[in-house]
């Protein structure tokens, strides 16, 4: 699945929202749910958080977050085998991983990227874009 | 085996089922128990809510207990009632599963539990399969005998520090061996969350009890839980910090956060709504 082209517009549409149930998910002050936050690095989110922050935006937004495919949907058009040899993000699929997350500040890509470390690049703004991407699929679904 | 099925299962019978939607199941308290807390109540919605999921995912996986974002408490159980469990699975899969339900007695509301969300877990690590299987068929059919279930002995909680009326820290000591623990589960033994939350409450209605806000004739009492969060499984013989902190959210309530920590990490995270109802002499 590509990557759709999400303007800057939408995501400002959906970040009051997403910023306060991030802040609600974690606990923390709602100042502290920058747009460019690491959830994990800066904000201490786990894993349990994460499947906290996508059923709580899926009830925020009336809409559906696939679980458990947000690593999957980073690789896009790549085979697992492209992306990924032994844990590892390959180039191709580091620069796929950089397209696909460009939002996150190109410093925080470390090379070689784990994939269990993928996580630890998502941001606010990461969760905004699940958020639109999640609203065109249902508006496409009619 | 004999505590399987017994010291910590509070499903009795399915009385309709619709795989992988909804069901409505039952759970006789035994009438010999001195308590049947509300959070065994919440316990007993939730085993419901599994049975359903790990049917609909032919028992490959299982749900434990990870996120509950409200649970309404309505009224106690007494010992010998009966409790008409219902759930409504809002989606189920091999990751997660979501679901709202309620357990009455006599037609009336007892628990309500919305938003919950369970991830799934291999089966294997903790119960057998085929085991798991054949008990689903036993409720769903003629039904499990009742009467199986002789209590719970409440871990012991030591208060350590705190501010009377205002906040709390305990220590949580959970035992090397109890009953509930051939039940949850048989193969990977699991402090129930619902005991931690059970102790949680205690600890922060202790708390509230002190505090001096609550209106003449009244006194404090459980109205909802928010925010549960399971981070860590908790091992038979760990050792858990918790805390309470209360906030006056008004003449007539209060809100008070909750947290558990083992080993200096976070284990668990909820708040508890307490609101004023009438003293009784």
């Amino acid at each position: 699945m590509t990557q759709p082209e999400i303007k800057k517009e939408e995501i400002l549409a959906v970040l009051p929202t997403v910023s306060a149930t991030i802040a609600d998910a974690l606990g923390c002050d709602l100042e502290d749910v920058k747009p460019d936050a690491s959830l994990i690095e800066d904000l201490d989110a786990e894993s349990i958080d994460f499947l906290d922050m996508v059923f709580r935006l899926e009830r925020a937004f009336k809409v559906k977050i696939p679980r458990g495919k947000i690593v999957e949907n980073a690789r896009g058009t790549l085979t697992e085998a492209e992306f990924e040899q032994g844990g590892v993000v390959t180039d191709i699929g580091l620069a796929q991983l950089r397209s696909y997350l460009s939002e996150v500040p190109p410093e925080r890509f470390r090379t070689p990227t784990k994939v269990k470390d993928i996580p630890r690049l998502f941001t606010t703004e990461t969760f905004c874009k699940l958020v639109v991407a999640a609203q065109r699929e249902a508006k496409a679904a009619g | 085996m004999a505590d399987h099925f017994a010291a910590y299962s509070f499903v009795d019978r399915i009385v309709e089922y619709d795989a992988g939607r909804r069901a409505r199941g039952r759970y006789v308290v035994p009438a010999d128990i001195a308590a049947f807390p509300s959070c065994l109540v919440a316990e007993a919605v939730g085993q419901l809510a599994a049975w359903v999921a790990m049917a609909h995912i032919g028992f490959r996986g299982r749900p434990v207990a990870a996120l509950a974002n409200e649970t309404r408490f309505r009224s106690e159980v007494t010992p010998g009632s009966t409790l008409d469990l219902a759930v409504d699975i809002e989606s189920c899969d091999e990751h997660a599963v979501a679901y709202a339900g309620r357990a009455r007695v006599d037609g009336t509301d007892v628990i309500e539990l919305v938003d919950c969300l369970g991830p799934m877990l291999p089966v294997e690590e903790f119960d057998s399969p085929a085991e798991l299987a054949a008990r689903f068929d036993l409720i769903r059919g003629e039904g499990a005998p009742a009467g199986r279930f002789h209590g719970v002995v409440a871990p012991r909680v030591v208060r350590t520090a705190g501010v009377p009326g205002v906040s709390a820290s305990a220590s949580l000591f959970v035992p090397e061996s109890a009953p509930f623990f051939g039940d949850h589960f048989p193969r990977r033994p699991v402090f129930p969350a619902t005991l931690l939350l059970d102790a949680q409450i205690g600890l922060a209605m202790s708390i509230a009890a002190e505090a001096t806000h609550w209106p003449a004739g009244t006194k404090p009492a459980p109205s909802r839980m928010t925010h549960v969060k399971m981070r860590s499984f908790i091992p038979p013989g760990a050792l858990l910090d918790i805390d309470a902190e209360l906030a006056p959210s008004g003449a007539d309530s209060a809100m008070l956060r909750l947290a558990a920590r083992m080993n200096g990490k976070t284990a668990a995270t909820a708040r508890l709504e307490v609101i004023a109802r009438a003293a009784h002499p």
